[in-house]
């Protein structure tokens, strides 16, 4: 369906990396950004007011990739800011610009934000996402017929410190149903984080993407040597690079994991 | 019950300060229990109000009353003769209450003393927390008496979010994930199976506000009547 569906199917370990859309009007510093990286990277996940804090539309930014940048681009939406009619109408608007990849997330809770004050919306919980996404591509909303189906290839979240980690399991196997077709975990700091997952039976035959993320502050090497210790022990279908601090740094991680 | 707290005591002179005769009306129910709004409260606020006036040498005058429940037109007629003398009224019952009384007395200016905070439950001395958001399709059945409405912040009906953390809430770290909750409560009374049943969107319209009557009144206050 897309370019990272087929090369998730096609069992390579992809690469993502996070790009959040610009606190502004101007798309110029994601512009440079993702032409530096868009070609060495499976996908870039644009995220959507990561963190509760506001930015430009990830739609608009995702279009705006699309048009101008090599990049296949992951749009994600989060529950956070939409009811199930601004959700609908927003993946329509990613179809309409090519969009062929979502992340369907709750949201970090607003509290954890700029604007503590926002009211949070969670119309639809994330399975409930998933389950909206997936009746588009049949050409529906939870209401009827639409013009025309719009068809993603959808992916999750997973938690990696779920207490228990049953419980994990639990909505795990709800998104795979509701039609996740790769999971993207929250940050991850070392391999074990990932265990309690592996062990879930459904986790077997699932495209599983280990979160790893950068402090402005932190050495790039350990971050390096755990993608790479995912990468040959098999423990993951790839991994998604995050330096929310200093986006620019991803460029020298995607080269020396290259 | 309904759980309130008192407001600042400044937004409420202030409120009051345009008004000579000022009645302070509490309500023995929900927000009694509360140690909020019932008739010892409704007195220290009358005291409170009277020391502040003077030392603002205001000529007001506060008198103190309190019914059983404001939320009832019975007991809201008891306090006629005293509303009848009052240039004012501070109801210091929960939101429901208050408005009530305005209703009944339309020609007094009725003021709120209270916030009204959540449906809750006294958890121990002088501690109440929130239990249930009146959703009006309860869920707890399923969710093994825990409602994931109330509990967390998302509302999240599916299980818990990516956000928590070892069993914790990603906006507070003392509050249990209200998932991990449920988990454990189901686990021990044998009904981890519910966890598998996929809980559609819900039905949003609770947002309209509620009129409900008992069945045994539907012919009484039918449309036809």
């Amino acid at each position: 369906m897309s370019k990272f569906s087929d090369a998730l199917a096609g069992g390579k370990f992809v690469v993502t990396v996070e790009m959040d859309p610009p606190r502004g009007p101007a798309l110029g510093d994601m512009d440079a950004l993702a032409n530096s990286l868009g070609s060495k990277v499976d996908a870039v996940v644009v995220s959507d007011n990561r963190g509760a804090v506001a930015r430009m539309s990830p739609v608009l930014a995702a279009h705006h990739l699309i048009k101008h940048s090599q990049a296949e681009v992951i749009l994600t939406l989060t529950c956070r800011d939409r009811n199930r009619l601004a959700l609908t109408s927003e993946m329509l608007a990613a179809a309409a610009g090519g969009v062929q990849n979502l992340l369907l997330v709750s949201g970090d809770f607003v509290t954890l934000g700029d604007q503590p004050g926002s009211r949070p919306v969670y119309d639809l919980d994330s399975v409930q996402a998933l389950g909206l996404a997936s009746l588009l591509a049949q050409g529906r909303d939870f209401s009827g017929e639409l013009a025309a189906p719009a068809a993603f290839f959808l992916g999750a979240s997973l938690p990696v410190a779920t207490e228990p980690p049953a419980l994990a399991g639990i909505k795990f196997a709800k998104k795979l149903k509701a039609g996740a077709g790769y999971f993207m975990t929250q940050p991850v700091s070392g391999a074990a984080d990932l265990e309690a997952l592996a062990q879930l039976p459904m986790a077997a035959d699932t495209k599983i993407i280990a979160g790893l993320e950068l402090g402005d502050d932190q050495e790039a090497g350990p971050l390096l040597e755990l993608a790479k210790e995912l990468k040959s022990g098999g423990k993951a279908s790839g991994v998604h690079l995050a330096c929310p601090a200093n986006p620019q740094r991803l460029a020298e991680l995607v080269d020396k994991l290259s | 019950m309904i759980v309130a707290e008192r407001k600042p005591f400044e937004e409420i002179a202030v409120a009051a300060s345009g008004f000579r005769k000022v009645l302070v009306a509490g309500c023995g129910t929900c927000v009694a229990v509360c140690l909020t709004g019932g008739e010892k409260e409704a007195g220290i606020l009358a005291t409170q109000l009277d020391m502040a006036a003077q030392l603002g040498e205001r000529e007001q005058v506060f008198s103190v009353g309190c019914v059983e429940r404001q939320c009832d037109r019975e007991f809201l007629e008891e306090l006629g003769p005293q509303i009848a003398e009052a240039d004012a009224v501070i109801s210091l019952a929960c939101g429901a209450g208050i408005q009530f009384l305005a209703e009944a007395y339309p020609d007094t200016p009725v003021l709120s003393g209270v916030n009204t905070t959540f449906i809750g439950v006294n958890e121990d001395v002088g501690v109440w927390t929130e239990r249930c958001r009146s959703c009006r399709d309860c869920l707890l059945t399923l969710t093994g008496g825990v409602c994931p409405i109330a509990l967390c912040p998302k509302g999240m009906l599916n299980g818990p979010c990516g956000g928590a953390d070892k069993g914790k809430c990603e906006t507070d770290q003392e509050r249990d994930c209200a998932w991990s909750v449920i988990y454990r409560r189901l686990e021990n009374t044998g009904r981890l199976a519910n966890l598998d049943q996929l809980i559609e969107a819900r039905d949003h319209r609770d947002l309209l506000p509620g009129r409900q009557v008992h069945p045994a009144y539907q012919r009484r206050y039918s449309a036809h009547e």
